[in-house]
């Protein structure tokens, strides 16, 4: 093979390689709530971008989702962004996901329901 | 839109639930009452056991002549019937509902399940439309009120579909699909719908007539 030839070979994969990582960190914030503890998935995974979340509902403090709670009293100085939700909020009798599929209604419906903004009903989360 | 929302899915659900509860209760006092003072033959030939026993030949498929003679209506009425109880009740969407509210679930169909099953009920609904129209004896009963029922009872379960497949609107027929529910559980014990309380009671009294009184068969 000519040495040109090779070359270009090697710049196309250097291209195509930074395009992948530009292209992952660039959509670092554009995600989906996931948690492992969901085995069988009833509904599409819903778009959550973080950032641009917090920044329209003007949340400033990580535990107002992140919460941390000690004895029944939510813990001010404490965060949970590292732990999964299914970390503290198990499954009923270990395998029903109904409790887990609420804690998730929840936290992000019913701050909306309240606030009156951001999507209330199944389809505008869980879109096809 | 918020408001809109947050108002048939809490208080009108409420509304609905009382007016049907509370509807039933009232139709069935005051029925009790008219028949006591109108009509106490009803009370004197009522009989537990002919009564259930008429009943038991009318829920069984194809269990009275007249079942018989009309196979496609039978297969119809009763798949119809039993979807329409069994899907809202059974519906992953309606459960996790109920977890949200008041922290207590069930076992579930799957959506497959009930994507096809809610097909089987609007297409029963259609059968039941064109049967209206179309057989002459049918036509002749036929009123007003007994579109409107059919419409009562096929939007919960079109918009119901429209919403979950997330067609074009389906925020706006969200809405349309709690308030069409809503609707039809205030409108069960007001309208011909009513038969869902009253059928034992017809049922059981021509079984006890039939039974105690000309000895004959009902069914």
């Amino acid at each position: 093979m000519e040495k040109r030839t090779v070359m270009v070979y090697i710049v196309i994969t250097l291209l195509v390689f930074s395009f992948a990582v530009i292209s992952g960190f660039s959509q670092e914030d554009v995600s989906t709530i996931q948690d492992s503890a969901f085995k069988e998935k009833m509904r599409p995974p819903v778009r959550f971008l973080h950032d641009e979340h917090n920044e329209t509902a003007l949340i400033e403090e990580c535990n107002t989702c992140h919460h941390v709670y000690e004895e029944g009293e939510k813990a001010e100085d404490e965060s949970s962004e590292d732990m999964e939700c299914s970390e503290c909020h198990a499954l009923d009798d270990g395998k029903n996901p109904m409790s887990l599929v609420k804690i998730y209604h929840v936290r992000c419906k019913r701050c909306h329901q309240e606030k009156k903004a951001g999507p209330v009903m199944c389809g505008e989360c869980h879109v096809k | 839109m918020h408001d809109i929302y947050n108002f048939v899915s809490g208080p009108l659900v409420w509304v609905s639930f009382i007016i049907f509860f509370g509807g039933i209760l009232y139709r069935l006092i005051s029925m009790a009452v008219l028949a006591k003072k109108k009509d106490v033959i009803v009370y004197e030939y009522m009989s537990l056991q002919y009564g259930l026993r008429s009943i038991l030949h009318w829920i069984i498929p194809f269990g009275t002549v007249k079942w018989q003679k009309n196979p496609i209506f039978t297969i119809v009425t009763f798949t119809f019937h039993i979807c329409l109880i069994f899907i809202p009740i059974f519906l992953f969407a309606h459960i996790i509902l109920w977890k949200e509210s008041w922290d207590i679930s069930w076992w579930y169909i799957s959506d497959i399940a009930a994507d096809v099953l809610t097909i089987v009920v609007i297409a029963s609904c259609i059968f039941f439309l064109v049967r209206r129209i179309v057989l002459p004896d049918v036509k002749y009963l036929t009123s007003i009120s007994d579109y409107v029922i059919l419409g009562i009872v096929a939007a919960p379960f079109i918009t119901g579909f429209w919403t979950y497949h997330q067609w074009p609107g389906f925020r706006i027929m969200g809405i349309i699909h709690i308030l069409s529910g809503e609707i039809m559980l205030a409108a069960i014990p007001f309208t011909r719908l009513s038969h869902m309380i009253f059928f034992p009671f017809t049922r059981g009294y021509m079984g006890s007539e039939f039974g105690a009184v000309r000895h004959a068969k009902d069914w």
